[in-house]
């Protein structure tokens, strides 16, 4: 595979604030890239940078193997879905589809035939001479795509599209954007703070924290393997339990959930002593009768939704089990909490990385 | 008690109140005067018969005889010459100045607020102030043109007839120049900076930009401030007063100033009245214009 997107050294400055630590990141030709963070990450930055729209202080962008570090947004022949989508609100849809053939120089009769055609491909015929207030969100959002594809450029840059888009819309255009992008060809970047999103979507997820890249892989590699605790917690929904625990004799581990400390036998590698933290989805915490499982804890509350059942202990930190189907267990009841030991995630309660 | 405060809080009786206290203030101070004036342009009058109501009926008197005197057309005339000359002055200066100020270097807000100094300066003083810049013999308008090689002698901007007209819509466009480049910043700072950003990215270069996202989306703001400057231009009388009072010989009269000039110089209330109508008409059509334009505002 051909690298399409290359970014080597990456650094941004907003006077003092380092927005950009060092970026290094290859994307490839064809591929779907996800950069997910929470916000203030750097996520958007990195997209505008680019898109163009921020300068960079430091380091070197190519895209296609041309280096664009110093071009302007409209020679690095990129398009990009806005958040808003920043549809031009004075022009119809045909016209908003048209507007880079139009500057371009492109023929009247050519460009109408070039959006009728992406029209057919996005459902927006007969939507074309409506103007983008008087589009759902869902149009509107499909109007910002057709835009980009219209263009046919080097890379398609998303940056948080979805987001004014309601919760049934959004899972709906998620397998849009994915089909299109395998039926295009293309190569997308895509900005999002939902990990669903990046995790369903992209081949490749990159997650930025403060600026700086924390881990970046296929999304089930993130999910597997996190490379530290800030990833672990945040891909995968609800979050991953981290309970504190020292190590102690013979592979085995202390902790301590508000009511003494508990000893499990889990092999660690790491010394006697060493304080460390467990992490355990709730997905792969199973509940027993008291006395059955690794250790038994109270129960705070418990959620439904009908298919799935939600669990928190009344323990310090707090631990929540996800349970398919019904499950009868009320506040104040003991309960024991199973799991198999290759579900344990161990990270070092220093430097919060993996061990 | 209870009754009144629930009006007061639903809003039933409190918004009848709220909105017939200006109503009140428009008929009797706009209204009754704007009617008054329509009427008397029909009557004849003269200074005995202008403590009373009923005056003699005349037609369309009034506006015959004034159509027929022979500075009618030469009134007129300058009046389409200060308008469109001021209100293109203002209008492209106050643009310029807008997009200048719109590139937010250290400062600008502030440069730009000091810019309106000369908005709410009165007009007699601003009059009295180009009567200095413009004055012949030692004149610092004179004096710069002279300097750059432009003009070889002095020009008497004030008395001579091919130059008074200009130097009162110099003076005018002075003074409302601000006013544009505020409205039209207000305009320009409410068109989203992603749509410039798609356009860029589309590949459009800056005056194409221009051309396709911030023209068209200023539509509504220019339509409107277009038609408020024909109506604060038509209302510009102390410029006039203060520079060239009208001459010499008419050369730089227009209809606002004539209008006065009849009513309260020559005591032709008439005439003065007529002359208003016809102006009033004008406006009317400058405010149906700046209504439709501030309804069709075009927002995403």
């Amino acid at each position: 595979m051909t690298t399409q997107i290359e970014f080597s050294g990456v650094n941004k400055h907003y006077g003092a604030y380092h927005a950009l630590k060092d970026i290094n990141l290859s994307i490839d030709q064809g591929s779907f890239v996800a950069l997910v963070g929470p916000s203030g990450c750097g996520k958007s930055t990195l997209l505008r940078s680019l898109a163009g729209l921020e300068k960079i202080t430091g380091g070197d962008i190519s895209i296609a193997g041309e280096v664009v570090t110093k071009l302007p947004p409209r020679k690095r022949d990129v398009a990009m879905v806005f958040q808003s989508y920043a549809l031009y609100p004075h022009m119809t849809v045909e016209e908003n589809l048209t507007y880079s053939l139009r500057v371009h120089g492109v023929a009247k009769a050519e460009r109408k035939k070039a959006a009728a055609e992406v029209a057919t491909t996005t459902g927006l015929t007969g939507l074309l001479h409506r103007y983008p207030r008087e589009l759902s969100g869902g149009q509107r959002q499909r109007v910002a795509m057709s835009r980009a594809i219209i263009r046919n450029p080097k890379a398609f840059l998303f940056d948080e599209p979805l987001s004014n888009l309601d919760a049934a819309l959004r899972v709906h255009m998620r397998k849009e954007i994915r089909a299109l992008h395998d039926r295009l060809g293309a190569t997308s970047v895509y900005v999002t703070h939902d990990q669903i999103e990046a995790m369903t979507m992209a081949d490749h997820v990159v997650v930025l924290r403060a600026g700086a890249i924390e881990q970046q892989g296929h999304p089930l590699d993130l999910y597997d393997k996190p490379a530290n605790k800030f990833v672990a917690g945040f891909i995968g929904s609800p979050a991953m339990n981290f309970l504190p625990a020292t190590v102690i004799e013979g592979g085995a581990v202390t902790i301590d959930l508000g009511a003494g400390p508990i000893g499990l036998s889990i092999p660690v590698a790491a010394p006697v002593g060493a304080r460390i933290l467990l992490g355990i989805r709730p997905e792969h915490l199973t509940l027993t009768a008291p006395g059955e499982g690794r250790f038994d804890a109270p129960v705070a509350f418990t959620e439904s939704t009908g298919s799935t059942t939600f669990v928190t202990t009344a323990t310090t930190p707090e631990m929540m089990v996800v349970e398919t189907g019904r499950r009868m267990v009320a506040s104040g009841d003991r309960v024991g909490l199973a799991f198999a030991d290759t579900s344990v995630h161990v990270f070092d309660a220093e430097t919060e990385r993996r061990l | 008690m209870r009754r009144l405060y629930s009006s007061l809080v639903d809003g039933r009786g409190f918004d009848l109140c709220l909105i017939g206290v200006p109503l009140v203030f428009l008929l009797l101070l706009s209204g009754v005067p704007l009617a008054y004036n329509v009427v008397m342009s029909f009557q004849a009058v003269d200074m005995f018969s202008l403590g009373s109501f009923v005056r003699p009926w005349v037609g369309f008197d009034n506006y015959r005889q004034l159509i027929a005197q022979p500075e009618f057309w030469p009134i007129m005339g300058h009046t389409a010459t200060f308008l469109i000359a001021s209100i293109a002055g203002q209008f492209l200066i106050g643009f310029a100045l807008a997009l200048f100020f719109w590139v937010n270097f250290p400062g600008a807000s502030w440069l730009r607020g000091l810019f309106l100094v000369s908005w709410v300066m009165p007009g007699l003083v601003v009059g009295a102030v180009w009567n200095w810049l413009l004055s012949g013999d030692f004149g610092v308008f004179n004096f710069v043109l002279h300097q750059l090689h432009i003009i070889s002698g002095n020009v008497f901007w004030r008395s001579d007839p091919a130059f008074a007209l200009w130097s009162v819509v110099i003076a005018n466009i002075w003074l409302g120049t601000s006013f544009n480049m505020i409205m039209l910043s207000v305009g320009l700072s409410s068109i989203p900076a992603d749509l410039y950003e798609a356009a860029e990215l589309d590949g459009a270069g800056a005056l194409f930009r221009f051309w396709t996202i911030t023209l068209p989306m200023m539509r509504s703001t220019i339509g409107a401030l277009i038609s408020l400057g024909l109506i604060f231009t038509l209302q510009q009388f102390d410029l006039f007063a203060a520079i060239t009072a009208g001459g010499p010989n008419n050369a730089s009269n227009v209809a606002q100033y004539w209008a006065w000039d009849l009513s309260f110089k020559q005591y032709d209330f008439a005439k003065g009245a007529a002359i208003s109508v016809i102006m009033i008409a004008v406006v009317m059509v400058a405010s149906v214009y700046y209504v439709r334009s501030t309804r069709h505002e075009v927002r995403g």
